[in-house]
């Protein structure tokens, strides 16, 4: 036990001062020093491995809590307005009816219903209209004149469809960090139809039994090289829309719709075949922006765990 | 003996610490749900903003409820670092009587952070942002848009910036046909380049949750600015192609936008921008009929209109300096 020595601290210095500079480190020093190594290695150790272990309490969590379920098995009725937006020829105004019911939060299956109020004639139609002659002036036999043209262009009347609407995102926004609203965003789709005529049909045969004419003398097409585009046109309706809470029953619902089906906005001869017939339906993307208010019943929404 | 035992009093010292800072982190964490879970919920726009509380762990949360119960609480702690979800913050006794938690006494309801501090900071940031995009409007021409923005953002909400950007072009089916079904050629001048400086303003601010299990935060902001841009006309005989002249406009533009928060640096934008374009297009009557035998002539004789270009713009926000630090506590 000569290490007692140690407790003397007199003899402790002076035995230090007088070592030599290459002295070796006295064994039990050494011992000592690894072991509170090795303790403090072990004391570390232990919690990190068992933090390492550990799994998040967030892990399964949902994003948020008591959340309000603004859509889950409520119906939503509502109606508004809407216009078009790439129509070659006119821009129409529709009165928009809508209906659904959300079986889930996320889920949800709609009808609704555009009709048209106004069709207002594109800058296109009046730039295009105005360069045509007004009465025959010898011009070429697929060239018409303005009324003949104006005559078989394409109006919509009523746009019907049902849809699956897919609501992933929800949450809530602030304008200018004191309005604060919930919305969300979806995406829809489903079948759809679009009931069209011609701006006037009186003079026009139907596109789907127009008998081509003779050639003419110069062994040309003989025409007719315009018919009347009617009747309900089926195809297939998709878009995306967001809902804007003002409170719990009620919200502003906006969409961007496409509805794709055959037509012919200029009722005219578009595939070079000399005669305007059915073979001159193609399909075509009709996009559509509507504005509705909805409301939902019952008035309060369920909360979420 | 000396030396190890001040090794290990350093140790001592440092893994306390270290645990102390780790304990108030973590118990900042475990106390907050029950705060969140003790407030009513906001019925004024549905989905109230204390729903927007994140999870409770269920294993370190204890009910408010159950801890009203009498006993001696530790004391309450309030820290900068405070995250979405923690409105406020409690500790709990964790001796061997009735779980207790009780808010801090410093704090009152003013002092619950309703709305978390924003995801992403910009002011005082640059955004150098490509981007690419087309024109929506036309039906007779479309342009395909490639170039880039760079923006100061003065504060959080409002920016400075210039824009560069070149133009493709695509004429549509429609112009085709206008040919066949009309035996009419439309007039058209195509785009090259263009170029404003934007001013921005961002009033719109929110979250998403995708199907309740991740939250993204996005802006929508509104611009307007002042440019040029360079547009040439399309002959509508290619025999005239030498009339073709060009034109330098100046071009005012206002837009809408978003902006989603991906990274501390990046951002994924959406724009919709209309550029109020007053543009000379070839003269109504045919060249040659008309004498014309110059592209001088020809801008001479050139009609004008006013062109909507609503250009649909997506690109990727850099921000520099890539990091932001909050300068409040929340």
């Amino acid at each position: 036990m000569n290490l007692n020595a140690d407790l003397n601290l007199q003899a402790t210095r002076r035995s230090t001062k007088d070592k030599p500079m290459n002295m070796k480190p006295n064994c039990g020093h050494r011992r000592s020093r690894l072991s509170a190594l090795l303790v403090a290695l072990a004391l570390t150790a232990v919690p990190l491995a068992a933090q390492a272990q550990r799994k998040s309490p967030l892990a399964d969590a949902p994003a948020i809590r008591k959340r309000f379920e603004l859509r889950a098995t409520r119906l939503e009725v509502g109606a508004g307005f809407g216009t078009t937006l790439n129509q070659d020829f006119y821009h129409t105004m529709f009165l928009n009816l809508k209906i659904g019911f959300h079986i889930t939060d996320w889920l949800s299956l709609s009808a609704f219903g555009g009709f048209a109020v106004a069709n207002i004639a594109t800058t296109f139609q009046n730039d295009l209209v105005n360069s045509l002659y007004a009465a025959d002036m010898g011009q070429p036999p697929n060239e018409p004149l303005r009324d003949a043209a104006k005559a078989s262009m394409q109006k919509i009347s009523s746009i019907l469809g049902a849809q699956l609407e897919f609501t992933p995102f929800t949450g809530k926004y602030s304008l200018a960090g004191k309005m604060f609203a919930n919305y969300d965003f979806y995406v829809f789709g489903g079948p759809g139809l679009l009931n069209v005529a011609p701006t006037d049909g009186s003079s026009l045969t139907d596109c789907g039994s127009v008998m081509a004419a003779p050639p003419t003398a110069s062994g040309g097409p003989g025409g007719p090289f315009s018919c009347k585009v009617s009747g309900a046109k089926f195809g297939a309706n998709f878009g995306v829309g967001l809902h804007s809470y003002f409170n719990e029953w009620m919200a502003l619902n906006v969409e961007l719709r496409d509805i794709m089906a055959q037509l012919n906005p200029s009722g005219r001869d578009n595939n070079g075949d000399g005669v305007a017939n059915a073979n001159d339906l193609t399909w075509s993307h009709t996009f559509m922006v509507t504005a509705n208010i909805v409301f939902y019943l019952p008035s309060t929404a369920s909360i979420s765990p | 003996m000396k030396r190890p035992a001040i090794c290990f009093f350093v140790w001592v010292a440092i893994v306390g610490w270290a645990a102390t800072g780790h304990a108030k982190k973590g118990g900042g964490k475990a106390a907050a749900p029950a705060a969140a879970a003790d407030q009513p919920a906001d019925s004024s726009a549905g989905g109230g903003d204390s729903g927007d509380q994140k999870a409770a762990p269920a294993d370190d949360a204890k009910p408010a409820a159950g801890g009203k119960a009498g006993g001696a609480a530790a004391a309450p702690s309030e820290s900068l670092e405070a995250e979405e979800g923690q409105p406020a913050k409690v500790e709990e006794d964790i001796g061997g009587g009735p779980k207790v938690v009780r808010p801090s006494s410093t704090l009152s309801w003013s002092d619950i952070v309703v709305v978390p501090r924003k995801r992403f900071l910009k002011g005082g940031r640059f955004e150098f942002q490509p981007f690419t995009g087309m024109s929506v409007n036309d039906s007779l021409i479309r342009h395909y848009v490639f170039g880039a923005d760079l923006n100061f953002y003065l504060t959080d909400v409002f920016w400075i910036g210039v824009q560069g950007q070149y133009f493709l072009k695509q004429l549509t089916n429609q112009e085709e046909l206008v040919g066949l079904e009309y035996n009419r050629a439309p007039t058209l001048n195509k785009y090259l380049y263009g170029g404003s400086l934007n001013f921005g303003y961002v009033p719109l601010y929110g979250k998403f949750a995708l199907f309740n299990r991740s939250i993204m935060h996005w802006e929508m902001w509104a611009s307007a600015g002042v440019g040029v841009t360079i547009t040439k006309v399309i002959p509508r005989d290619p025999a005239n192609d030498s009339l073709a002249f060009q034109n330098t406009d100046l071009t005012p533009n206002v837009g809408i936008g978003s902006r989603f928060f991906l990274f501390d640096w990046l951002t994924v934008n959406f724009a919709l921008r209309d550029y109020i374009v007053p543009d000379k297009f070839e003269p109504i009557n045919d060249g040659a009929a008309a004498g014309i035998t110059t592209a001088d002539q020809a801008k001479a004789n050139a009609h004008s209109a006013l062109v909507n270009n609503l250009m649909f713009y997506v690109g990727a926000g850099i921000y520099l300096p890539t990091k932001f630090q909050y300068k409040t506590p929340r």
